[in-house]
């Protein structure tokens, strides 16, 4: 292998696949970078068996060929290059790649390029294609729902659910629950529904940050991988076995208040209230005060039995009972945090029932946590 | 072709629940250390994922990277340590969710499932009972009666016995010349095809085992105050197991040569020495130290004092001349 690029541009190829090299990993060549050579361009592959991800840079080719390197190492020694042409010569006999960038030299030892998993191109299968901006909004709106804790590997993921209705992504870690629909340019040739880790989601809006040309969307026959066709660069991500749960039937359908207050004024409450919950197992109890525009009003309180309390009251749109609810103030903020309208909507029934949480005007989005018990 | 040596009706019972596509979920094969679990593991799962015509073909890429221990979808885990820990096995569970990445299905060996703490144990039932569809579970432990029972009854068992030593020997073979070795390695393999395949790549096993052995004789030329002076000695040898098991064996030998059972002899190149301690005591003191030899292996495990385990059993051998140059 023999070619020439630039320091910036490989500098950014790598950034870009360097958050699917693995970290853990009981295969060495997972923390390797593989380079590889196609038609006129460089590929710069990782992969940590769960993330692969693609990523073409323009080169000069002079000699096909492909090996892997260590991607901390490369990543701090590209790093710290000039701006300027770096030629690439892998050197077959050891493995080792020679790298030259003005008056720098380094020889890099890797691991034979056959030793490294196969990022597939999936059998098409099912082929959408959605804006850019709309997917990221999507992803921010959901992902953040799903599981952190490994031991229900489902809850770890997004369900992605391709319909006629469009397309529906949906994350709960058993507390609260995300669920995002957009309508999609072309329906899809046959209703699908495939789980892809949060993760993979996450660094797929990570990656798309440039992007303005609609993101492509497969999903392979064997409904093994999701895979994402961006320009330059390819996500694949393994999707997760199992069942998601039936998170229909815990939205709930019917609410006895309704409210309806700013979203700057309510984060800003919430976080003040958080300051004394962090010591309270993050309890802010919210009391709603029914009263027509603007003449109603919204509590906000938090108390620690060691620090104080705090309470804090805004104006708000109450229709209906008056209710008291508590609710963990981290998915409070959470949730606030994404929600990019001005006025947010709160649909509560009664102080053990989840509250449901929507944009107002903000497209089709429904957030629903789980409320608190209050110690009486 | 399956590259395993003995076990043919395990390899049967595999194969044909292959091309009939009847697989266990879960496997779980019991045997002694070192006599290929693991390896029949392996080359199940290389036959899980292989693309050649005649599996496991051992040319495929699949294969090969089964072989290697490179392949994406066939993990082996063994003990942190000494034991199987819970995180290992959580992290296994998330791991074991994602859809195979490139072969047909993931495959897991989890080795020496004895050593998994209970709540390891316990965090696997789950799984074990109703893992993703790709996925098939193999576990290997030295004994299934060490396991829980509810794990046990969640697997296909596949008790493994000890490999005959013309099958070792005939193996063994294959691979190296001289028949003198080819039969000493495979009289000492005792059926374990693992222990008999590091022999042959690793002289010094064979070189520990004889000075093993040469220390014993050399115990048994001594009286009491040499023997306690040795037991110091030895006791803060680096492998004090390894040398019992060479003495429990050597003291076998020494009771099939009172018995006149001369082809059932183990080491065979000591054949002069034991043959001579033989003549030397009597049946019942040899019967003795391999009792007293046997105890001490046993006392070892439940951590017992090496130095004073070492001198009741050393007392308790025969006084034996035998030609053996001192040279401590």
């Amino acid at each position: 292998m023999k070619i020439s690029c630039l320091q910036e541009n490989l500098s950014k190829g790598i950034a870009i696949v360097n958050r699917a090299v693995a970290t853990r990993s009981t295969l060495p060549v997972l923390s390797n970078i593989l380079l590889s050579t196609d038609e006129s361009r460089l590929k710069l592959s990782a992969t940590n068996l769960e993330i692969g991800i693609n990523c073409w840079i323009g080169a000069k080719v002079e000699q096909e060929g492909a090996t892997t390197v260590p991607a901390r190492l490369l990543a701090d020694l590209v790093n710290s290059l000039p701006a300027e042409r770096v030629d690439m010569e892998l050197i077959t006999r050891t493995q080792t790649l020679n790298l030259k960038a003005g008056r720098f030299e380094a020889n890099i030892k890797g691991i034979d390029a056959q030793e490294f998993p196969l990022i597939l191109v999936p059998e098409e299968d099912m082929r959408v294609q959605i804006d850019p901006d709309v997917l990221r909004q999507m992803i921010d709106r959901v992902a953040f729902a799903a599981a952190s804790d490994e031991s229900r590997p489902v809850l770890t993921g997004v369900l992605a659910d391709f319909s006629d209705d469009g397309l529906t992504l949906a994350a709960a870690d058993g507390y609260r629950l995300s669920v995002c629909t957009t309508e999609l340019e072309q329906a899809p040739e046959q209703p699908t529904s495939v789980i892809i880790p949060a993760r993979a989601l996450q660094e797929l809006r990570r990656i798309s940050g440039e992007q303005e040309e609609p993101v492509e969307m497969l999903v392979s026959s064997g409904r093994n991988q999701a895979y994402f066709h961006l320009k330059d660069i390819d996500l694949v991500s393994q999707l997760v076995e199992g069942t998601f749960p039936a998170y229909r039937q815990i939205m709930p359908t019917t609410f006895n208040t309704e409210t309806i207050v700013s979203t700057a004024d309510l984060l800003k409450a919430v976080r003040m209230a958080f300051i004394f919950a962090r010591d309270a197992s993050n309890i802010v109890r919210v009391q709603m005060v029914p009263g027509g525009e603007n003449s109603g009003r919204m509590i906000i309180s938090a108390t620690s039995a060691e620090h104080g309390d705090n309470v804090s009251e805004i104006d708000a749109t109450v229709e209906g009972k008056p209710i008291e609810i508590a609710f963990n103030a981290r998915y409070l903020i959470d949730a606030l945090d994404v929600m990019d309208t001005a006025q947010v909507s709160i649909q509560t029934r009664d102080a053990s029932s989840p509250g449901t949480f929507k944009p107002v005007g903000g497209g089709d989005f429904v957030h629903i946590i789980m409320p608190m018990h209050i110690p009486r | 072709m399956w590259q395993v040596i003995g076990h043919t009706w395990a390899v049967d019972l595999l194969q044909r629940s292959l091309a009939s596509q009847r697989l266990a979920h879960a496997y779980l094969i019991t045997g002694p250390d070192h006599i290929g679990k693991t390896h029949l593991a392996l080359e199940f799962a290389a036959a899980l994922n292989c693309n050649g015509e005649e599996v496991p073909c051992h040319h495929c890429t699949p294969c090969r990277k089964t072989v290697q221990g490179t392949h994406p979808d066939v993990q082996v885990i063994e003990p942190e340590g000494a034991r199987l820990k819970i995180d290992q096995i959580r992290r296994l569970q998330y791991d074991l969710a994602l859809s195979p990445h490139e072969g047909r299905r993931r495959v897991c060996v989890i080795s020496q499932f004895e050593r998994a703490t209970t709540e390891a144990a316990n965090a696997l039932l789950k799984t074990l009972e109703e893992p993703p569809r790709h996925v098939v579970l193999i576990l290997t432990a030295s004994d299934a009666s060490l396991l829980l029972p509810t794990i046990v009854s969640r697997c296909q068992i596949l008790p493994l016995r000890s490999v005959p030593t013309p099958i070792i020997e005939a193996a063994l073979r294959e691979r190296i010349a001289e028949e003198a070795r080819v039969q000493l390695i495979a009289a000492l393999a005792g059926g374990r095809v693992g222990w008999a395949l590091q022999a042959i790549q690793e002289p010094a096993l064979l070189e520990q085992r004889q000075d093993n052995a040469r220390q014993m004789l050399q115990v048994l030329c001594h009286g009491r105050a040499r023997r306690i002076q040795q037991a110091e000695m030895l006791a803060t040898h680096e492998d004090v197991q390894g040398m019992l098991q060479t003495w429990q064996l050597c003291w076998r030998d020494v009771i099939l040569l009172q018995h006149h059972c001369e082809e059932l002899l183990a080491n065979t190149d000591l054949y002069e020495e034991l043959a001579q301690i033989a003549t030397s005591s009597s049946p019942e003191q040899a019967s003795t130290a391999w009792q007293s030899t046997r105890t001490m292996l046993d006392q070892l495990e439940k951590n017992v004092n090496a130095r004073l385990a070492l001198e009741v059993m050393f007392l308790s051998w025969p006084r034996v001349e035998v030609g053996v140059t001192d040279s401590v």
